[in-house]
């Protein structure tokens, strides 16, 4: 097996699909919103330069930086004059809303689709408490 | 017709080719710092904007402004500040790769070799090479590495990206995304590849038979225009919103692209037994959509509704 260390941030980008109708401004913004809201980008990382990034992931050098731009309005990253972007140092506290906002995302399109079906919605609410009990059953199971 | 925000401004530009409307009332705008994705199926009429652009034919009527200056009566000053890579542009083959750039130098007032050595050294083309034996791929690169030698403020890449591997178009790319660096540098590319230019453009502009169709920002493009599936099984027939196109009536569903998409649409769409969904569409989607709708409605006058940046049809 081959294994590859690398420490860098620069490392953690995924590449970008432009074939996918996710426009590539959200494909990047969601890969840094998970990993903060993961715990895999801590206060005090270094971010890769607009200009890296752009490079490796071969997109256009002003998504990347209206990417930066919009996320240090959200507080998760701070620029420093002259030396960089940086994973802010609220972005623990911002985590936890992070995960939240993350999850609320998806349950509102399961909400959608709940309604459509015309299904009631204390069965939806079962459901769900069921799976959330098998999920942390089968947790158990393997540790 | 001038507008200091603007790299590139076509007004009403015309081409014939005796009875063939190459260019046909193209009205362009691309924004300077901007890269700029001209597509469009063969036989658009990219090429022949790209030589009006450089003045190496004069439009039939119409005109077109590139950084500022009129490209019929200051055509040397706009070569100067432009640089062009074409398809598959001939090389001689005998001249090495230094020679070439040397020839090539001797046609600007100013040059900075540096910008010509760093796009050459970064994949290893050996200056001392004749042109002859490089591959497709590398000679591209030595045509965009001359191409910047002259510092120019618009970057034209005609077709650059057609029929080269997929390791050549990277690279490419890569010196398309660093040619930017220079600040406030523009670039218009043309080309067939949609997922390559969706990649690196910020701007698009679609022409179909020499008709500029569409012109838009990427983002504003993928935003407005969405697919919508409403399904009822409970009424036979929905009724469908005014402008849309693409429309497909199945059994109990009914599917149809809209341009100019809001969520309060899904909303007004939905009801009792009835329900409204938006999909996202794909660069490549959106415009195969458009040119079916443009193509099929070209004779009905629909054509250049979904226009430039607000501006009007």
């Amino acid at each position: 097996m081959l294994v590859y260390y690398n420490n860098s941030t620069k490392a953690m980008f995924d590449s970008i699909n432009p074939k996918s109708a996710l426009p590539i401004y959200r494909q990047i913004t969601d890969q840094i919103r998970w990993r903060v809201a993961a715990g895999v980008f801590a206060p005090g990382d270094k971010l890769p330069s607009v200009r890296e990034l752009a490079a490796q992931l071969l997109v256009n050098p002003n998504t990347v930086a209206k990417v930066y731009r919009d996320l240090e309005r959200d507080g998760l990253l701070e620029t420093r004059r002259g030396d960089g972007t940086y994973i802010s140092s609220e972005a623990v506290a911002l985590a936890e809303s992070e995960r939240t906002r993350i999850i609320e995302e998806q349950l509102r399109s399961i909400a959608r689709d709940v309604r459509a079906f015309g299904l009631p919605g204390q069965a939806a609410m079962d459901l769900f408490r069921r799976i959330l009990s098998d999920e942390s059953a089968q947790r158990k199971d393997r540790r | 017709m001038s507008d200091t925000s603007l790299a590139i401004l076509t007004e009403n530009l015309t081409r014939r080719f005796g009875r063939l409307r190459a260019l046909d009332g193209v009205n362009a705008h691309v924004p300077k710092g901007a890269i700029y994705g001209l597509m469009g199926p063969n036989g658009a009429g990219k090429t022949t904007f790209v030589r009006v652009l450089l003045n190496l034919i004069n439009p039939t009527s119409g005109g077109a402004v590139v950084l500022g200056h009129d490209v019929t009566k200051e055509p040397v000053e706009v070569r100067r500040r432009v640089g062009h890579v074409a398809a598959l542009q001939p090389l001689w083959d005998w001249m090495t790769v230094r020679d070439f750039a040397e020839f090539m130098r001797g046609c600007y007032p100013k040059w900075n070799p540096e910008a010509v050595s760093t796009v050459l050294d970064r994949i290893g083309i050996d200056q001392a090479a004749t042109l002859g034996v490089l591959s497709r791929g590398q000679r591209a690169i030595v045509s965009i590495a001359v191409a910047v030698g002259h510092e120019p403020d618009l970057l034209i890449l005609d077709e650059a990206l057609t029929g080269l591997d997929p390791i050549a178009r990277r690279e490419v790319l890569r010196n398309v995304i660093d040619a930017m660096q220079a600040e406030g540098r523009t670039v218009l590319i043309t080309g067939q590849d949609i997922a390559d230019m969706e990649r690196i453009c910020d701007h698009v502009g679609f022409l179909v038979k020499g008709r500029l169709v569409l012109e838009a920002t990427l983002d504003d493009l993928k935003s407005r225009v969405k697919r919508i599936r409403v399904e009822h099984p409970g009424e036979s027939e929905v009724q469908v919103p005014v402008g849309a196109f693409q429309v497909e009536r199945r059994l109990r569903e009914t599917v149809f692209t809209v341009e100019n998409y809001t969520p309060d649409l899904l909303v007004s769409l939905d009801g009792p037994g009835r329900r409204a969904v938006a999909t996202d569409l794909s660069l490549e989607d959106i415009f195969i959509d458009l040119a079916q709708a443009h193509m099929t409605a070209d004779t009905a006058g629909a054509g250049g509704k979904l226009l430039p940046n607000g501006r009007s049809a």
